[in-house]
């Protein structure tokens, strides 16, 4: 199999597995127990705190809250912050900033805040899929309990000024939140050059499990808790899940030590699968040319349904995907490349490579022998209507 | 390496017997689900619906095999929904699992597999197979020839009837032999994209975009030209219906045929809708076309027993079908299919099927 779909989720590395282990076997204590059974689950616990803390440069291992993923995470930030800021205000603050190109978990959380009093603002983006950072700007003002801005976009890759609109939220007295699941382990990320009071993590994009993820809460920031209970600090209540924070926690390490050559690895084998796509007539890239993740390649194919080609190439076992994991299936064109203005057409026959840990030249190599013959199989399909 | 199939699969229990029985011969079988329906339109219980695909994915998980969906909701737009409301707007009677077979399930699924580098589509249907020929299912009682006879020589080599040698019962033990929770679903019979068997409601609905007269009251008149009371839109009525005429008569009245230009609707005595010829054109031939006139057996619609009759070509390229003995109420835009013993020689869509 070659797996070519590393944005949609990535293998997990054998030592992370190999950590996580005995925190199911022997290790199974609750962190908030008493003997010392419960002890060592919990110096686990804030071992893992600390190395997340360190690839994302937070001052306090504190500021670590772990989430069951990147969404939860996403939600707390945004509706906990949008709580918390309508409520210290005395209902003066009631506005939340966004983006048209935000994961689902932020986009679709838009209307219950609507729902509940909130005017939801989403910022378009340009032809190159980058967030206008003054348009947006200039929809955020006293009344603005948070704004929140992915730092690159899953789908296409491309980076957005998330530094520009967090000094635009904390200059106006808003939260400032940014949704770095992408981005994670392959950027240098850092809090601080951010502006950050915010930022969420998910653990099963950095060769982490699935089911675990994190909020970054910057120190003396305040949140309503979506779940209940004292654990994390009373920011977030569940018995925490102790294996998949320490595969979390591995993880970040390896990630932050590995991160430069990951980078330029990445980097070369997306330059290579740009090359190779690239010279296929009709085939062109979507987003900012150069302002992107290393990891990641957009395309739109003309005269071609994405999906079908996403099948075309799972049969012959390449792994890559049309859009979003999240929303595979139906022959729509994203909302990202609707966003970006992208012809309809052109944004159903699209198709995404992200490379990550563990990827080959021969697995870039396959895919680009395989790529051309279904382009033209699919090409010569009588078009739909 | 194995011989891949594609498998479509609407979630119910003969494509997913079908799919089974391709694995067990042995070869790779990709499922696939087309999504037939806009996404609001969904929900109902028909093909493409969320949870048919969902029961479909669970087979295909038992089965051990891929599956995937593939959207055609455009192409059925086009090809299906909206050619059977202009039917039913032009005051004839639509035969909309005849055109999906054509266009979209042996048409574009089928053009999709050869890219997936798949030999052939399997689905569901109860027909066989000999030699390139499409015959009847062994199960006459299932038989449903009467919707594939648009298949030609060329999409035969490359389909798969898996079924079509099996009764519904044998269907079902197998599935539940299999241990497939579709097993004992309850079979779709209505046409899949008009909700609660409503087809003027449906067609109202979409009526606005196509614009007709087909939806206004008129009158309805005997053979001999009396009139016996007022019809509520010729879209309501197709040839031989009895029911929801609102005419009182001493002896039973059906629709004998419907005239759009004078937007009426013409009843008569139940020996009045009987005919001896029709005319039939959009043909397609399962094999190399007759080249002059021919016997056959004729059915005019699903369930009817074939009738004989001569076929003969007519100087515009249809073809006149003359009964041996009068059939009873053909409709325009119904499919008639020409068989000869078992085997479907082809077919095309009745224009004339009035009283003659």
């Amino acid at each position: 199999m070659t797996y070519l779909d590393h944005n949609a989720t990535t293998p997990v590395r054998p030592e992370v597995v190999d950590a996580m282990l005995p925190w199911l076997r022997e290790g199974f204590g609750n962190p908030s127990s008493v003997y010392s059974l419960g002890q060592k689950a919990r110096a686990a616990l804030e071992r893992a705190r600390e190395q997340v803390s360190g690839l994302i440069g937070a001052s306090d291992p504190s500021e670590i809250v772990f989430t069951s993923c990147g969404s939860e995470a996403d939600v707390l930030a945004i509706a906990g912050g949008a709580w918390q800021g309508h409520d210290e205000s005395k209902g003066k603050r009631r506005k939340v900033v966004t983006s048209a190109i935000e994961h689902d978990a932020i986009l679709l959380l838009g209307p219950q805040l609507r729902r509940r009093g909130f005017e939801v603002l989403e910022a378009g983006c340009g032809p190159d899929g980058v967030v206008a950072a003054a348009g947006m700007a200039a929809l955020v003002d006293a009344s603005t309990a948070v704004v929140s801005l992915m730092h690159a976009n899953n789908e296409t890759g491309v980076l957005q000024p998330a530094a520009e609109m967090m000094a635009a939220a904390r200059a106006h007295g808003a939260l400032a939140h940014v949704d770095a699941v992408q981005s994670l382990g392959k950027l240098s990320l850092d809090v601080e050059s951010l502006g950050a009071d915010l930022l969420s993590l998910s653990g099963h994009k950095v060769n982490a499990p699935k089911g675990v993820g994190a909020l970054y809460v910057r120190r003396g920031v305040r949140l309503s808790p979506l779940v209940t209970g004292h654990q994390e600090k009373n920011r977030r209540g569940g018995t925490e899940n102790l294996a998949s924070i320490v595969g979390l926690g591995l993880a970040c390490e390896l990630a932050g030590r590995e991160l430069s050559g990951a980078s330029a690895h990445s980097l070369a084998l997306r330059q290579k699968i740009e090359a190779g796509v690239l010279v296929l007539p009709g085939a062109r890239l979507n987003g900012h040319p150069q302002q992107r993740l290393p990891n990641t390649a957009h395309f739109s194919f003309e005269g071609l349904d994405g999906h079908h080609l996403v099948v075309a190439l799972d049969l012959e076992g390449i792994c890559v995907s049309s859009g979003p994991a999240c929303s595979s299936g139906a022959s729509t064109p994203s909302h990202v490349l609707t966003a970006m203005g992208v012809d309809s057409k052109l944004a159903t026959g699209s198709l995404r490579v992200s490379v990550g840990w563990g990827t080959t030249d021969a697995d870039v190599d396959r895919f680009l022998a395989v790529l051309p013959k279904a382009v033209e199989r699919l090409r010569a399909l009588p078009a739909a209507l | 390496m194995k011989t891949r199939v594609l498998a479509a699969m609407s979630g119910g229990v003969d494509s997913s017997v079908a799919a089974a029985l391709l694995v067990e011969r042995g070869f790779e079988v990709v499922g696939v689900t087309m999504k037939l329906l806009p996404r609001a339109e969904t929900g109902f219980g028909c093909c493409g619906s969320p949870s048919d695909v969902e029961d479909a994915k669970r087979v295909c998980d038992g089965l051990g095999i891929s599956h995937y969906t593939a959207d055609m909701s455009e192409l059925f737009e086009s090809k299906v929904i909206r050619p059977y409301v202009e039917a039913w707007l032009s005051a004839r009677t639509p035969n909309p699992c005849v055109e999906c077979n054509r266009s979209v399930k042996f048409g574009h699924l089928l053009g999709l597999a050869e890219a997936w580098g798949c030999a052939k589509v399997a689905t569901g249907h109860y027909a066989r197979l000999e030699d390139g020929r499409l015959l009847k299912a062994s199960d006459l009682d299932k038989d449903q020839t009467y919707f594939l006879y648009s298949l030609t020589a060329r999409e035969l080599a490359r389909v798969d009837f898996p079924v079509g040698g099996l009764s519904k019962t044998e269907v079902r033990e197998k599935a539940r032999a299999l241990g497939l929770r579709v097993a004992d679903k309850a079979e779709s019979m209505e046409t899949c994209f008009v909700p609660g068997r409503d087809v003027r409601g449906f067609v109202e609905s979409r009526a606005e975009s196509v614009g007709s007269s087909a939806l206004s009251t008129g009158e309805i008149r005997d053979t001999s030209g009396r009139v016996r009371g007022t019809h509520s839109g010729l879209a309501s009525y197709t040839i031989g219906q009895r029911k929801g005429l609102g005419v009182s008569s001493p002896d039973p009245l059906y629709v004998v045929r419907l005239e759009p230009e004078r937007n009426e609707l013409v009843v008569g005595g139940g020996d009045e809708v009987f005919v001896h010829s029709i005319v039939v054109g959009a043909l397609s031939w399962t094999q190399a076309a007759p080249c002059g006139a021919r016997r056959a057996e004729v059915r005019v619609r699903h369930r009817h027993p074939p009738a004989s009759a001569e076929l003969a070509p007519r100087a515009d390229g249809s073809f006149s079908v003359c009964f041996d003995s009068p059939q009873r109420a053909p409709a325009p835009g119904q499919a008639a299919v020409f068989y000869e013993g078992d085997e479907v020689l082809g077919g095309g869509t009745i224009l004339n099927g009035g009283a003659s």
